[in-house]
């Protein structure tokens, strides 16, 4: 049996990385849906999250054979390149080095590039818009499939950190059901903060442990790990920001 | 094939989206392995140099992309 506490930080994590790359592919969806029918929209969105699914399916079992430390030690070192690496931009992004993501203006690329090829029969299947739909997918859900491999695989916690990308798939399509226009006003940099501060937590933690280091607290030390990046993100994000002033990620 | 082809590339983007900060984590965490698994000094010496050496990887890789970005 597992219990929430041992669930929450990979469920959590889960959901709020898929948030950010959900909504970004709903975008996309959402241009293809909208300008060339919902129909193949629809239908590449589903081939796509079948294929993620599958993949987290066929990799989960393929992990738990390898042994124990030598898992951790990889999964923890990927946790720390790709954990990093959104922080690091996160932090960019907040201290305006790096422009935000704009989700309007990513709604609006796409329905240009895709406002400039015949329109398709209205009875028609437009492949089109399956394909693009079906890449946007398949391209984002790669890095939820990463993370919920990373913070799952070699623990039996696959199934809550699938639930927790679930969830967030449920929200942002629930959302966008109703406002029908793309999820701009989701604060998608302070969760890519969030989530690099949380990914870069667990990174340190389990590659120590590939590495045979017994953390004093064991996953207690999780928390003051994560606390240090935070700490980190914001005061790097204050040295560069050109006029340093408030701390918001 | 192209699919293909933007797939690794996005699998390529997700862990070495920054050459400087991968060679950084990296060297960190191979100084840290090797520290721990040299039995000379505790093995929670090589988890101090692995926490720490990731925090200054960071907070270095931030600067350094910031003065980059900034060079006209």
């Amino acid at each position: 049996m597992i219990s929430l506490t041992t669930a929450a930080p990979a469920i959590s994590a889960a959901f709020l990385a898929s948030l950010v790359e959900v909504v970004e592919a709903f975008t996309i969806v959402l241009a293809a849906g909208t300008l060339r029918g919902w129909r193949a929209a629809i239908a590449g969105t589903a081939v796509a999250v079948a294929v993620l699914a599958l993949i987290v399916v066929a990799l989960g079992p393929v992990l738990d054979q390898v042994p124990l430390h030598r898992l951790k030690l990889v999964i923890g070192t990927l946790l720390l390149l790709f954990g990093m690496g959104w922080l690091r931009k996160a932090a960019l992004r907040a201290a305006g080095i790096v422009p935000l993501h704009d989700e309007n203006a990513s709604f609006a690329a796409q329905a240009a590039s895709l406002s400039g090829v015949a329109t398709p029969r209205r009875a028609g299947f437009d492949w089109l818009g399956g394909v693009i739909a079906f890449k946007a997918v398949l391209l984002e859900g790669l890095e939820v499939v990463f993370i919920v491999i990373a913070v799952g695989a070699g623990r039996g916690l696959l199934l809550p950190a699938s639930l927790g990308a679930l969830a967030a798939c449920i929200v942002v399509l629930a959302i966008g059901a109703i406002v029908h226009r793309p999820l701009a006003r989701v604060p998608e940099n302070t969760l890519k903060f969030a989530v690099g501060v949380i990914l870069s937590a667990f990174g340190v933690f389990w590659t120590g442990e590939g590495l045979g280091i017994a953390w004093p607290g064991e996953d207690l030390m999780i928390l003051p790990f994560g606390a240090a990046f935070l700490f980190a993100g914001l005061r790097a994000t204050q040295l560069v920001r050109p006029s340093a002033s408030v701390l918001t990620p | 094939m192209n699919l293909l082809r933007e797939v690794a590339g996005e699998l390529l983007k997700m862990f070495l989206g920054d050459a400087w900060l991968a060679v950084g984590i990296l060297t960190v965490v191979s100084l840290a392995g090797w520290l721990a698994r040299r039995g000379a000094v505790p093995p929670l010496v090589g988890g101090a140099v692995l926490f720490l050496g990731c925090i200054v990887v960071l907070v270095a890789s931030v600067v350094l992309s910031a003065r980059r970005h900034r060079v006209p």
